[in-house]
């Protein structure tokens, strides 16, 4: 199978860069529409297949060439994965609150979680998985919003890429064994209304604005 | 206080003998904490005439006799609280029940997100075997050329090296203003006067200068030496010299 001319320009270029790239990157360079590049893509997509050491991924903001999964034990006696790749319960819980809230500040991330998260926040923007997104124009504490490193991470297309939250949300026979729970710790009277009907709607932190 | 001649006894193994219980006095506390003996059907005035006996006074001394006493007393109360009803088994008042509730509204809130890190991690278990080409890391400089030349480094290196210059301290001075020679040149002048105006004393003088004249003429005021007055407030003050 013979690629067209600008599959060829598209492979060429993802095998290039460093970064993930755009769509309208991938334009921009190759002067082309976005409908041509994106036939390109599946052509690319088409010849990078199981049997090929490659595969074109969109991922983290854009597209990449990247190594097959099944060949991760062979890479790693090239390259050495860094130590500290494992990510905390806690660290991931955090990640999930930004991940969906951002941009979000800590003291913020800290009221829904019921904990600090200062330490956890910094280390996680020493690991690339966080960054600093600005304080408000009102002032007020610094936000942090998830980045490519993340997104790269935990297989994301980009920013935002996740299931809605309202799919993770307790159903009402889940909310009543937390109750139950409860009851049995000691904390909630035995005939205590259903917690989950009582959970307040707007009690986290502000909603993104959808930047 | 014990009787003379009997020999020291242990107030908590005296056989208690009671319709309900018959045996030493500490296994029956035992068997009460643990509810083997139903406080509630136990009569506490036979518990204490058993235990404390008719001449508790000849037989026991002050301290066995307290000891006895405490225990009945913790014994009574405990029978008193279970007729009322336990503490535990009261309703919480309000606040407590309000902060239960929000504690349960909050474990539910939460839920979701604990949920989304779940799938994070699962998301995170899928992803680990493709690798992307590595990135240059942020910060870090990048090598230097192999054309550059090492001398011309140097010379940069030498030059910033270099000692500034000490910085000119010319328009800094150092006036000392003492107040011992303010308060003689106050005194020099309520010699010749009997009364200085404050305004014409320091007249041409630096403020700390100035300054130091005021607190000179509170301190002779102070020692009485001068009386001050001062029609309005930031107007002249008049030093007038209390001695003649």
């Amino acid at each position: 199978m013979s690629l067209s001319e600008l599959a060829r320009q598209v492979e060429a270029l993802l095998f290039l860069s460093p970064d993930p790239l755009p769509l309208a990157a991938l334009c921009e360079v190759t002067e082309e529409s976005p409908g041509a590049v994106q036939r390109a893509l599946a052509e690319l997509g088409e010849r990078h297949g199981p049997e090929a050491g490659l595969e074109v991924a969109e991922i983290a903001g854009g597209f990449t060439l990247r190594t097959r999964a099944d060949l991760a034990e062979v890479l790693d006696r090239l390259r050495e994965r860094p130590p500290d790749d494992r990510v905390s319960p806690a660290a991931l819980e955090t990640l999930a609150v930004v991940a969906y809230l951002e941009p979000i500040s800590r003291p913020q991330i800290s009221r829904l979680r019921g904990v600090s998260v200062d330490s956890t926040v910094v280390s996680l923007v020493e690991r690339g998985l966080l960054e600093e997104a600005g304080r408000p124009q009102d002032g007020g504490a610094m936000r942090y919003r998830t980045t490519r490193a993340f997104q790269e991470r935990f297989g994301l297309r980009r920013a935002g890429d996740l299931p809605p939250l309202e799919s993770f949300e307790l159903s009402g026979p889940e909310a009543e064994r937390v109750r139950l729970q409860l009851v049995r710790a000691g904390h909630l009277a035995e005939d205590a209304a259903d917690p989950y009907a009582s959970a307040p709607e707007n009690d986290g932190p502000d909603t993104p604005d959808g930047g | 206080m014990l009787a003379p001649g009997m020999p020291s006894p242990d107030a908590l193994q005296q056989p208690i003998a009671l319709d309900l219980f018959e045996g030493p006095f500490d296994l029956l506390l035992t068997l009460v904490l643990r509810d083997e003996v139903e406080l509630l059907d136990l009569p506490l005035v036979e518990v204490v005439t058993a235990s404390l006996g008719e001449n508790a006074r000849e037989r026991w001394d002050t301290d066995t006799a307290g000891e006895l006493i405490v225990l009945l007393a913790a014994m009574a109360e405990l029978k008193a609280r279970r007729m009322l009803g336990e503490p535990g088994e009261e309703e919480p008042d309000p606040d407590t029940l309000e902060a239960r509730e929000a504690l349960a509204a909050r474990l539910v809130a939460y839920a979701p997100f604990q949920r989304a890190a779940a799938w994070l991690a699962e998301q995170g278990r899928d992803n680990t075997g493709p690798r992307y080409r590595r990135m240059p890391l942020e910060g870090v400089a990048p090598p230097p050329p192999p054309e550059e030349d090492p001398r011309q480094l140097q010379a940069a290196m030498a030059r910033m090296l270099i000692a500034p210059p000490a910085p000119s301290l010319a328009h800094l001075t150092n006036r000392r203003v003492s107040m011992p020679a303010a308060l003689a040149r106050l005194q020099t002048a309520l010699s010749r006067a009997r009364a200085v105006s404050f305004d014409a004393f320091t007249d041409g003088m630096e403020p700390l200068e100035e300054a130091i004249a005021l607190m000179a003429a509170l301190e002779l005021a102070r020692r009485g030496e001068v009386t001050l007055a001062q029609a309005e407030p930031f107007g002249d003050i008049a030093i007038t010299g209390s001695r003649l």
